[in-house]
């Protein structure tokens, strides 16, 4: 069968962040994330960490998805908490010939880490709790520019297609013995590119036959798709955006009564 | 005995003397689509269509046959507008098409796509089927009840919040039905609509269909080449191939052996059958076109002949049989 690339596959779990009214999730938790990602201290890079993962831990999402997730984004997150020690000027800890790691550096690249991995660890719990439709469908409400959430909903809609139909070339290659892990050849990336560019040919050919279907059902291209879904805000909602916008906010509040008591 | 067959007999008569009746009622009605001398050259110049003339009376099925890359879905898209033609006129119920507002043709011409997947381009099931509705600037009460409607008429309740790519291909094939049924649409036209499914969904497709015509009115035109589902779906069928080649009912157009070799036709494998059962000896009014009809012919055979058919191979079977093998030897 074909594996989707699907980010709301736990949406259907129960924990108080699935229950959370989808407009506010998006909007309490991007304010947590500016915050986190704003912040200058490297405690309260720590805490606003260990705030990110008690929210991530309430939202009950299971270890293996998270980390799986957070693996991919390690990639980018590692090489800065590698260069930046020593690439930053500032006192040196050690020297290793023309390589000087500072204190500064050390620091600043633990603050970078450390506020990546937050927002990182923040955006799971917004993207992943709700049906991902529901979260366009959010976005919209919320008054984010139409042409961004039909782009969103569109490329939602059609990266499965496009999913299968990239499988499904890469098999019929591999029935008729084509192998990209032995021969990495360049007969063999020629290949590869021929296909890409099949592939990319019949998604804009698809694209123009969707565009027929579309126009068909009265589609005109502005303030649309329209859908129909039914949000509403209840105590316990605003109880929870409280929460998670004062931390946000108690994250700064600290750090501005710092910089006055130092 | 033979009183009983006899009025059976006079039975059948009256029925087909109603069937009659009813397709001449039909041709009586309004022109549903009027197509006069349409033309379409694709951009890069390959020409699709030549001066295709068609009437569609309404709650007519027409089916449209043809080998692959006749111009079926370049000639389909013309039908809601999609298409201009470079030449000839398309009118729907009397109206130039050219002259109406999109809004009025969407409404009055539902078109269900080949491939679902060009045409469930919302997230979830509902959505897609609420997308029509919406559009036509529904109230959302009402928007939802036609959608409630029309994913029970297709058995897809429940399947509100499914994504489209959790959809087997047959549902997929309902779904994207159910999303133009939910228009309402007064003409329903539908490109290859028994393509790759599994025969059980093919049945209920067809089944689907034919409820909709009889029970709603609904005008259909249907590209297609399947044609073992042609004799179940088509009141008149148009042969195209750039311009119209022959039209007429089933009946006029499978037995006219000419011309189906002249324009590499199929026909379906019931009438084959029948065929080769005359050549060992087998008689009967009229050659069966589907499994239905094969029924009832060989019922009333069967009574007629004193309750059995007689096969036996005969001097001219042998060559009976060359002569319908070569017959379908298109190639
Ligand atoms: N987008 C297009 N651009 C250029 N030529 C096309 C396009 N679509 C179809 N054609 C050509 O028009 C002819 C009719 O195609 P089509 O309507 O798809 O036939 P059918 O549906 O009967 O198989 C074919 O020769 C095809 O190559
Ligand atoms: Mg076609």
């Amino acid at each position: 069968m074909v594996e989707y690339p699907e980010i709301d596959l736990f949406s259907s779990l129960d924990s108080p962040i699935h229950r959370f009214d989808p407009r506010a999730k998006i909007v309490a938790f991007l304010c947590l994330i500016f915050s986190v990602v704003l912040v200058q201290d490297l405690r309260l890079a720590f805490a606003g960490l260990l705030g990110s993962l008690a929210f991530l831990a309430a939202s009950r999402l299971p270890l293996r998805f998270v980390s799986q997730h957070i693996k991919w984004v390690s990639f980018f997150i590692v090489p800065f908490l590698l260069i930046l020690p020593f690439t930053v000027k500032g006192d040196e800890i050690f020297r290793f010939y023309a390589l000087k790691m500072t204190y500064e550096g050390l620091e600043y690249g633990v603050l970078v880490a450390l506020r990546a991995y937050s927002a990182v660890v923040l955006v799971l719990p917004v993207v992943a709790t709700t049906r991902f439709d529901l979260t366009i469908k959010a976005l919209d409400r919320l008054k984010v520019p139409n042409m961004l959430v039909q782009m969103l909903m569109f490329s939602y809609r059609y990266i499965f297609v496009f999913v299968v139909e990239f499988q499904r070339t890469w098999r019929a290659m591999e029935a008729r013995g084509f192998k990209l892990r032995t021969s990495p050849s360049l007969y063999a990336l020629r290949t590869v590119g021929k296909a890409l560019g099949t592939l990319f040919v019949r998604s804009y050919e698809r694209g123009e036959r969707v565009y027929q279907a579309l126009r068909s059902r009265g589609y005109t291209g502005t303030r649309n798709p329209k859908t129909l879904v039914e949000f509403k805000m209840q105590a316990r909602d605003y109880a929870l955006a409280v929460l998670i916008v004062g931390f946000a906010v108690a994250l700064h509040a600290v750090s501005f009564v710092f910089a006055r008591g130092v | 005995m033979k009183r009983e067959a006899k009025r059976r007999e006079a039975k059948k008569r009256e029925v087909k003397k109603r069937e009659v009746k009813k397709r001449e009622a039909k041709k009586r009605k309004a022109e549903a689509v009027t197509v006069r001398d349409l033309s379409y050259t694709y951009p890069d110049g390959s020409k699709a269509l030549e001066k295709v003339n068609m009437k569609v009376y309404e709650g007519e099925r027409v089916v449209i046959v043809g080998p692959n890359g006749a111009g079926k879905t370049t000639f389909l898209l013309h039908l809601n507008g999609t298409l201009r033609g470079t030449g000839g006129e398309v009118k729907l119920f009397g109206r130039t098409l050219g002259e109406m507002k999109r809004e009025e043709v969407v409404k009055e011409v539902g078109m269900v796509f080949q491939d679902p997947d060009d045409q469930l381009f919302m997230p979830t099931l509902f959505d897609d089927v609420a997308f029509g509705p919406i559009n036509l600037g529904l109230q959302e009460s009402e928007v939802r009840e036609r959608v409630r409607k029309v994913l029970a008429l297709l058995g897809l309740s429940g399947y509100e919040d499914r994504a489209p790519h959790h959809l087997s291909f047959g549902e997929k094939k309902k779904a994207s039905l159910a999303a133009v049924l939910a228009m309402e649409p007064r003409v329903l036209v539908l490109d290859e609509p028994t393509a790759n499914l599994d025969p059980r969904s093919r049945t209920e497709l067809i089944g689907i269909l034919n409820r909709l015509n009889e029970r709603e009115g609904i005008t259909m035109v249907i590209a297609t080449h399947d044609v073992n589902a042609i004799p179940e779906l088509a009141d008149r069928i148009y042969a195209l191939n750039r311009t119209v080649i022959e039209s007429g009912t089933p009946w006029e157009i499978f037995f006219d052996g000419e011309l189906l070799k002249k324009n590499n036709l199929d026909v379906p494998d019931v009438f084959k059958i029948f065929e080769v059962l005359q050549c060992f000896g087998f008689s009967c009014e009229s050659l069966p076109l589907s499994l239905d009809e094969a029924v009832a012919g060989l019922t009333r055979t069967i009574e007629t002949e004193g309750g059995h058919i007689h096969l036996h191979i005969h001097e001219h079977t042998h060559e009976g049989v060359e002569r319908w093998r070569r017959k379908y030897e298109h190639h």
